[in-house]
């Protein structure tokens, strides 16, 4: 019996490793959400992080919503960066922890500014300002 | 560790599943799980990390009381648990460290410290740590707190080991996978069955944790792009099917087999 198991072990094992390797074969089409997909094209000084734009073209987009006063399409736009900024730890964060948590304070102030109970345009603006300058000091590293 | 025939006898009073190759890797996949599955509702779902953190309390309650009041091992309230056991034992760990603020250093060092205690009054009071007589209601609790201790633990040890030693997860696969491996060497060179037993289960938390991300990251991040979703996918497939292929192995509940000895 305890044969038996191991071999229908195995088994599942082996069609893990196949659905993995399946899954990584096609190379193409992870350009369009994977977060460094421009950065072949892109000049932009790396950070310690790596390529950071994807994220910053996202903050970027939320403080001139911010600017236009739409807090409440900026509330939703910043989702995407909350998303994505979650997604990518586990890659992002060891290539240099010290960076990952300033930038990663930053977001977490201008999702808590911008999803406060009223939400105040002073308030978020500021809380962009330095989300901005904070991934333009690491682009800059 | 045991006897074949030792782990039949006890199978009808054990309340924890007999640790075989498949316990493992339900073990392992059920971290990823419990973690993307946490992060979804925290995240993509837009709960946020308290409503996730109580919602996620409230339901591993239940399981543990469904888990504590069976009469014997049932596969699916036990992994059930585990499962849940592993999204909280991660939020606390979590929650120190984002929300409170508290060095990974202190909180790897007083998790061990609390897994020790735990042990050390377990052992006191039964004169036991196997885990192969879990088979009254206390040594079920201490059972309990100590995994949900091994997976705090084993949270706050892997994240110091990423932010200490920028230990990657494809490095974090080989270097856990391998410091698990040297359990299992010592384990068969005849070293303390229960201690090897409970060190390999606190790898397995960060092992768990980077293979997951492994699969899940970019590739531009070293991973095999399989994003959370199919990962969880996958890994939920194969949880589901060897909990399933126990769950058909199960024991008979004590009244039905003694309904049948009576036929």
């Amino acid at each position: 019996m305890l044969m038996l198991t191991t071999r229908r072990l195995l088994a599942v094992l082996f069609l893990l490793g196949l659905a993995a390797c399946s899954k990584s074969a096609p190379p193409a089409p992870s350009s369009v959400s994977s977060p460094s997909g421009t950065s072949a094209a892109a000049s932009a000084p790396a950070s310690a992080l790596g390529d950071l734009t994807p994220f910053s073209v996202i903050a970027a987009d939320v403080a001139a919503r911010v600017d236009k006063g739409d807090l409440a399409s900026a509330k939703t736009r910043i989702k995407d960066l909350e998303i994505a900024w979650d997604t990518a730890e586990a890659g992002l964060k060891p290539r240099a922890p010290a960076d990952w948590h300033r930038l990663d304070a930053s977001i977490d102030r201008a999702l808590s500014a911008l999803r406060a109970d009223t939400p105040r345009q002073a308030d978020c603006r500021d809380a962009l300002i330095v989300l901005l300058g904070t991934f333009h000091t690491l682009q800059g590293k | 560790m045991q006897t074949v025939a030792e782990a039949d006898a006890r199978a009808l009073l054990n309340k924890v599943p007999a640790v075989t190759l498949s316990f493992w890797i339900i073990k392992i996949l059920s971290t990823t799980v419990g973690e993307t599955g946490a992060d979804f509702l925290a995240v993509n779902a837009g709960w946020g990390q308290s409503l996730t953190c109580v919602a996620m309390g409230a339901l591993l309650l239940v399981a543990l009381s469904a888990q504590l009041r069976a009469r014997c091992y049932t596969p699916w309230t036990y992994w059930l648990s585990v499962v849940l056991v592993s999204v909280v034992g991660t939020q606390i760990t979590d929650l120190l460290t984002d929300g409170l603020g508290v060095s990974l250093y202190v909180s790897t060092a007083a998790f061990a410290m609390v897994l020790a205690g735990i042990f050390f009054v377990w052992y006191r009071i039964e004169r036991t740590l196997s885990i192969a007589a879990v088979t009254t209601r206390r040594r079920e609790l201490f059972y309990w707190a100590a995994i949900l201790c091994t997976f705090a633990l084993g949270t706050a040890a892997g994240d110091l080991a990423t932010e200490a030693l920028r230990l990657g997860f494809v490095l974090g696969v080989f270097v856990f996978g391998a410091l698990i491996g040297l359990a299992w060497l010592a384990w068969r060179l005849r070293c303390h069955a229960v201690l090897t037993f409970w060190i390999a289960y606190i790898l397995t938390r960060p092992f768990g944790a980077a293979l997951g991300d492994w699969l899940t990251q970019a590739r531009d991040y070293g991973g095999l792009g399989m994003g959370p979703m199919w990962t969880s996918v996958l890994f939920l497939s194969v949880i589901v099917l060897l909990v399933g292929m126990a769950q058909r192995r199960a024991p008979i509940p004590p009244l039905a087999q003694a309904a049948d000895a009576a036929d």
